[in-house]
C-alpha cells in the first residue's frame, strides 16, 4: 500500500531533524579526515560514553543540569584529543586502513566499558528543550516538534557555516587545508602539523559530544545504538567524498529524509495479512544512497575518498 | 579497708552479671532470625523447610542455561533462583541436602548451546535443569532433553518452550501470549483497527499468528509491522503507527522495554498520544522504569498485559520474593525476570521437597513432570507440568498501567483468548487433566 502524498508530510519533519544530526556527525568525521587523514569510527561510541556520563551525573549526583550536559561535549574533546596527541604521531605515516582501523580499536574499547560500567538497563535522556512546554505544532505536517528537533537541524547547519568559515578564513584553517592537501609539504612550510592536528582532534571530539548528546535524545541512550549511528554520518561523509562540508550537509539532510520517507511505504501480502513494511528496510537506505552516489561519480571518474600519503 | 573490700566484693557480681547481660544480648543480636525461616501459613511463605538451619549434606545439583549478550540479558532469572536456593540451603536444603546451582551463560550460538546442555547433564552431573532462559535454546536442545527424559522447568520465548510434544514448561507466557492479551485489551477499549508492531527478530510470523488470530476472533481487522531493533528513528515509527491505525484504532507494541519505550516518548514528543484510541503492550513494558520514564500523560491510557503480579504485590510469596531479590545479582532489580526466577525456583524446591531420595537424574525430572496445581500469588492461575502435550499453564493474567510513575493494576486476572490456537489446546488439555490445575494444591513444604 502506498501512502498518499498527505501522509508523508509528517516524516519530512522528522527526517529532517534526523538529517541535521547526522550532517552534524559528517561534517565532524570530515573535518578530521581533512586535517589528518583519519577516518574516525569511534566518532559515535566517543558521543555515546559521553551521553552515559552526562545521564549518570544528571539521576546519581547533585551536578547542575548545564555542566551535566557541558560534560558530555568535554569528555568527547577530551577522549579525541588524547587519542590523536598519543597515537595521532605515530600513525601519521600508515595507510587511512590502518589508521581507521585503528579508531576500531577505540570504539570496541569504549563499547567494552560501556558495557562494563552501564550493565543493560532502560536508560532515557531527555534533554530540557524536549519538555511539552518547547513543543511547537507543525500545522501543515499535522505534528508537534521539540526545541531538540530544531537545535539538531540548526545545529548541523550552524557548525557546517562555522568550520567552512573558519577553513577559509583563519590561519589555522587554512593551515588545516594545507594538511589536507599534502603533509610534507606543509610542514617544510613551518606550519606546525602536530599543532594543527591536535586542533582538529579536538574540534571533532567537540563535535562528538554534541552530537551525542542530542542523539541521545532524538534516537535514544543505547550505547550500541550510539556508536553504531556512525554509519549513517559517514555515508553522509562518503557521498561527499571525505571533502565538501557543504556537500556533507546536504548529504546528511538527504539521508535522514530518505530514512523517514521509506517509512510508511509498505504493503499487504493477502494471504496472512501480515504486512511487510518497506520501512523494516530503511537502515540500509544510508548506504544504498552513499553506493549509488559513489558509482554515479565514479562514472564519471571523479570519485576520490581515500589520501594518497605524499 | 573494710570498705574498699565491700565496694569490690559488690562490684565483682556487678560486672560479671553485666558481662553476661551484654553477651547475651551480643549473642541475642549476632543471630538475628534466618531470611525465609519459619512457620509457613497464609500470610507468610518460607524458603523449603524453613528451619533456619544450614544444610550440610551432599549436594543436589540443578543447572541453567541463560542469554547474557550485548542487548540481551537473560541472567536475572537463574540469578534470581540461585538467592531462592540459597535461602533453601540456609533453611535445612531438601532435608538436609543443598541445592548446588550451575548458571551457564551463551550468546545465542547452537553449537554452544548444544554443548551447554551437554556439559551439565553429562560432565557436572545436574540432575535437573530450572531456570532456562534464552531466545533459542528451547529449540536446539529439546531434542537432547527429551531423549534423555529431562524435564525443564524455564521462562520461555520460541515455541518449543510451551511443550508442543517437548519436555519444557515454562512460568512465563512469552511474547506471543502477552501480546494476545495486549490485543484483547485494546479490543476492550473498542478500537475498530490494530496495529501491531514488534522487533524484526526470528520468529515474528509465529508471534503474530497469535495477535492475528485473537483479532479475527474478534472482526477487528490487524495490521502487522516489524522494526529493525535498535531503533534509530522513533519518530517516523510512531507516525507510522499512529498513521496507520487512525483515530478510533489501537497501537500494540512488542519490544524490549527500551525500545517500547523510545517509541512512547517519540509519540508523545509529537503530540500522538491521543491520534489513537488505545495503547498496548505486551509484558517487557510491565516494568517501573517504564511507568517513570513515560510521565504521568499515560496513566491510565496505556495497558501492559502482565504475565505475573505486580513486583510490589501483596501476598506471602511477593513478599519473599521482595525480601530475596536484595540479595541477588539482578540487572534489572525487582520486575517480571526476577519473578520468573523466584517462582520456579520455588517449585523446583517444592518438587524435591515432595519426592524421595535417591534425588537422580530420572527421579528428579519425574518429580518436576509431576508437579501440578501448584499455587502462588505471582500467578493469576495454578501451574503445572504434567507428561501432557502442550505446557501453557501461564494463560491468565492481568493488565497494568502506569499511575505516577508505577505500574498498577488496570484489569485483574483474565483468561487469554482461545482463539489464539494454541491457547486452546491449552485448555483442551487443562479440561481433559482437571487435577492440574484444580483439587488439593502441590504442597510447598514437602510431603514426607
Amino acid at each position: 500500500m502506498f501512502p498518499s502524498l498527505v501522509d508523508f508530510k509528517p516524516y519530512v519533519v522528522t527526517g529532517l531533524a534526523l538529517g541535521g544530526v547526522y550532517s552534524l556527525s559528517g561534517v565532524g568525521i570530515v573535518v578530521l579526515y581533512r586535517a589528518t587523514g583519519v577516518l574516525n569510527l569511534a566518532f559515535g561510541a566517543i558521543g555515546a560514553m559521553g551521553a552515559l556520563i552526562t545521564w549518570t551525573l544528571i539521576h546519581h549526583t547533585s551536578v547542575p543540569g548545564w555542566l551535566s550536559y557541558l560534560a558530555c561535549v568535554v569528555f568527547g574533546g577530551l577522549v579525541t584529543f588524547a587519542y590523536g596527541a598519543i597515537f595521532g604521531p605515530p600513525l601519521a605515516r600508515r595507510d587511512p586502513l590502518v589508521k581507521a582501523v585503528a579508531t576500531l580499536g577505540l570504539a570496541l574499547i569504549l563499547l567494552g566499558l560501556m558495557s562494563y560500567l552501564w550493565p543493560p538497563f532502560g536508560r532515557t535522556q531527555l534533554l530540557p528543550s524536549s519538555r511539552p512546554e518547547y513543543s511547537y505544532h507543525i500545522g501543515w505536517a499535522g505534528i508537534d516538534i521539540t526545541l531538540t528537533q530544531i537545535v539538531g537541524l540548526a545545529f548541523g547547519v550552524l557548525v557546517t557555516v562555522g568550520v567552512t568559515a573558519f577553513l577559509r578564513l583563519t590561519m589555522l584553517g587554512t593551515a588545516m587545508r594545507a594538511l589536507a592537501d599534502d603533509r610534507e609539504i606543509t610542514s617544510t612550510l613551518g606550519v606546525p602539523v602536530r599543532r594543527v592536528e591536535t586542533v582538529a582532534w579536538l574540534g571533532s571530539g567537540l563535535i562528538a559530544g554534541a552530537a551525542g548528546l542530542l542523539l541521545s535524545d532524538l534516537v535514544g541512550l543505547d550505547p550500541v545504538n550510539l556508536t553504531f549511528l556512525i554509519i549513517s554520518s559517514l555515508a553522509a561523509a562518503l557521498i561527499a567524498r571525505l571533502r565538501s562540508l557543504v556537500a556533507t550537509l546536504f548529504a546528511g539532510l538527504a539521508v535522514g529524509l530518505c530514512t523517514a520517507l521509506l517509512t510508511p511505504i509498505t504493503a499487504w501480502p493477502s494471504e496472512t495479512n501480515y504486512q511487510f513494511s518497506l520501512s523494516s528496510y530503511r537502515g540500509g537506505a544510508p548506504f544504498v544512497i552513499a553506493i549509488v552516489t559513489l558509482l554515479f561519480l565514479a562514472r564519471r571518474r571523479v570519485v576520490s575518498v581515500s589520501r594518497t600519503d605524499r | 579497708m573494710r570498705l574498699r573490700r565491700a565496694a569490690f566484693a559488690l562490684a565483682v557480681p556487678v560486672a560479671i552479671l553485666a558481662a553476661a547481660l551484654l553477651a547475651g544480648s551480643a549473642f541475642s543480636s549476632s543471630r538475628p532470625a534466618v531470611v525465609g525461616s519459619g512457620k509457613a501459613s497464609a500470610a507468610k511463605s518460607v524458603c523449603g523447610l524453613g528451619t533456619g538451619k544450614k544444610a550440610t549434606g551432599s549436594p543436589i545439583k540443578l543447572g541453567a542455561i541463560a542469554t547474557k549478550q550485548p542487548g540481551t540479558d537473560f541472567t536475572d532469572i537463574p540469578n534470581m533462583a540461585a538467592a531462592y536456593f540459597k535461602c533453601v540451603n540456609a533453611n535445612g536444603g531438601i532435608y538436609g541436602h543443598p541445592i548446588s546451582y550451575s548458571i551457564q551463560t551463551e550468546q545465542t550460538n547452537p553449537a554452544q548451546e548444544a554443548a551447554l546442555a551437554r556439559k551439565l547433564v553429562q560432565t557436572q552431573k545436574v540432575v535437573g535443569l530450572v531456570g532456562n532462559t534464552s531466545i533459542i535454546e528451547c529449540t536446539i536442545n529439546h531434542k537432547y532433553y527429551e531423549q534423555k527424559h529431562i524435564f525443564v522447568i524455564a521462562s520461555g520465548i520460541a515455541p518449543e518452550c510451551y511443550g508442543h510434544d517437548t519436555n519444557i514448561s515454562s512460568v512465563n507466557m512469552g511474547p506471543r501470549y502477552s501480546s494476545d492479551g495486549a490485543v484483547q485489551y485494546v479490543i476492550r477499549a473498542g478500537v475498530n483497527k490494530i496495529v501491531f508492531d514488534q522487533s524484526n527478530v526470528p520468529g515474528t510470523d509465529y508471534i503474530f499468528a497469535g495477535p492475528s488470530a485473537v483479532a479475527k476472533a474478534a472482526n477487528v481487522p490487524i495490521q502487522g509491522f516489524t522494526d529493525t531493533v535498535p531503533i534509530q528513528d522513533a519518530n517516523s515509527v510512531a507516525l507510522k503507527l499512529t498513521q496507520a491505525a487512525g483515530p478510533n484504532g489501537g497501537v500494540v507494541l512488542n519490544f524490549t522495554p527500551d525500545q517500547a519505550l523510545l517509541i512512547l516518548q517519540a509519540a508523545q514528543k509529537q503530540g500522538l498520544v491521543n491520534k489513537v484510541k488505545a495503547w498496548g503492550c505486551s509484558t517487557p513494558c510491565n516494568s517501573d522504569f517504564v511507568a517513570a520514564a513515560l510521565g504521568t500523560s499515560w496513566d491510565g491510557i496505556f495497558g501492559v498485559n502482565a504475565e505475573l503480579n505486580l513486583p510490589s504485590a501483596n501476598g506471602p510469596d511477593s513478599a519473599l520474593y521482595r525480601q530475596l531479590a536484595k540479595t541477588a545479582t539482578l540487572a534489572f532489580g525487582l520486575g517480571s525476570f526476577s519473578q520468573m526466577g523466584f517462582v520456579e525456583a520455588r517449585i523446583a524446591t517444592s518438587a524435591l521437597l515432595n519426592m524421595k531420595p535417591p534425588y537422580s537424574l530420572v527421579r528428579v525430572n519425574q518429580a518436576f513432570a509431576g508437579v501440578r496445581n501448584f499455587r502462588t500469588d505471582i500467578l493469576c492461575s495454578p501451574w503445572y507440568f504434567g507428561k501432557v502435550p502442550v505446557h501453557i499453564a501461564n494463560n491468565v493474567d492481568r493488565t497494568v498501567t502506569p499511575d505516577h510513575g508505577k505500574m498498577v493494576v488496570k484489569e485483574p486476572c483474565f483468561k487469554i483468548s482461545a482463539a489464539d490456537p494454541d491457547i486452546a489446546a491449552a485448555r483442551v488439555v487443562e479440561k481433559k487433566n482437571p487435577q492440574l490445575t484444580t483439587g488439593k494444591a502441590y504442597p510447598v513444604k514437602g510431603g514426607k
